[in-house]
């Protein structure tokens, strides 16, 4: 790294601070307003039933984001095990799966289905047509699709 | 004079052609002998015009039972109005029909699934996440992506909180409260629009 900076260089790099800095407020209010708006986050308190959680739960989202910053800019390499990858597999579907499942697309099918078509009773029986719908689409994709 | 608490039924189903007794869209309470002639107090025929529903708004009880009890104090508590839905015989439900439903339901999670993956690019993802976990280049990290499928299986399912019938705890869940909502706006739309305060035939 150079000591002396030219004036132009010192302007080039003030600029490009500046740009990135304005560009990560804004993704990064973004994505929070994003996770909101889906209830991700309200739902894994409900679940646990610790209404305390949600500063932590708040505090591993940003972290998790600027962790997920890192990796995707940092060319880094581990050496770890299958089973990491299993894990991080497992965590990262669930995930995903809840986002879908928050997404209103799938929500607000079912008044419709359960009030307009009279479905009320088979109601849980298509949800699962949603959750196996999902393992299926994704397993014949990464088995055979991308191939 | 006694006073009657009046609350209104939110919404009652009743078969097709009958009397409506103040009783079927109403509680009362009332400290004197007057409950059970009250109770059997005829509001409304229902008739083949009124098609599937009818809203009756606690306006036209208290109108009418001042002037057929004008000894009684009148007084409502609760929902201002109650919507009574006629209900045929419900035709029971072809089990193809539900079938061909689950069908699309299932294809179309099934595309939507793999539309999102592609937008994101999650196969590159999991390539470049392979190998900074690994260290090794993998075309196809298998390792990661099947139990990434379970979990979004069972990430849904958390979310629900619902495996079939069973639940895994007490709370309702955002796809009861969401069915909920819809019938409450469905009920809000009816009270504004089928209110028979409003109709013309009764305001003669």
């Amino acid at each position: 790294m150079k000591i002396c900076w030219t004036m132009k260089e010192i302007i080039v790099n003030f600029f490009q601070a500046l740009i990135g800095f304005s560009g990560g407020i804004a993704v990064g209010a973004g994505f929070v307003a994003f996770l909101t708006v889906l209830g991700v986050i309200p739902r894994m308190v409900q679940l646990t039933k610790r209404k305390k959680l949600v500063k932590v739960y708040g505090a591993c989202v940003l972290i998790a984001s600027i962790f997920g910053t890192f990796i995707s800019f940092a060319n880094i390499s581990w050496d770890q095990p299958t089973i990491m990858l299993i894990v991080w597999g497992l965590l990262h579907g669930i995930f995903n799966g809840m986002l879908a499942a928050a997404l209103t697309e799938v929500l607000n099918v079912f008044p419709v289905l359960s009030k307009r078509i009279g479905m009320d009773d088979y109601l849980l029986f298509l949800l699962m047509a949603f959750v196996f719908g999902k393992i299926a689409g994704s397993l014949f994709q990464w088995l055979y699709f991308v191939k | 004079m006694s006073i009657v608490y009046l609350r209104m039924k939110k919404s009652v189903e009743l078969p097709k052609y009958q009397e409506v007794t103040l009783k079927n869209i109403a509680h009362i309470s009332i400290d004197s002998s007057y409950k059970e002639e009250l109770d059997n107090t005829t509001i409304y025929h229902i008739t083949k015009k009124d098609k599937n529903i009818v809203v009756i708004d606690s306006f036209l009880i208290i109108d009418y039972l001042n002037k057929k009890f004008p000894e009684l104090e009148l007084q409502v508590i609760g929902p201002a109005q109650c919507i009574i839905r006629i209900h045929e015989k419900k035709k029971p439900l072809s089990f193809l029909l539900v079938v061909i439903v689950w069908l699309i339901l299932f294809i179309g999670t099934a595309m939507t699934i793999m539309n999102f993956h592609y937008d994101v690019s999650m196969q590159e993802v999991q390539q470049k996440l392979h190998f900074l976990l690994t260290g090794q280049e993998n075309e196809f990290p298998l390792w990661i992506q099947v139990p990434y499928s379970i979990g979004l299986g069972i990430g849904m399912l958390l979310f629900f909180n619902h495996w079939f019938s069973k639940k895994f705890n007490e709370e309702p869940s955002p796809l009861e409260i969401e069915i909920n909502n819809y019938q409450q706006n469905l009920d809000d739309y009816l009270i504004q629009n089928e209110n028979m305060l409003d109709d013309e035939r009764n305001n003669r």
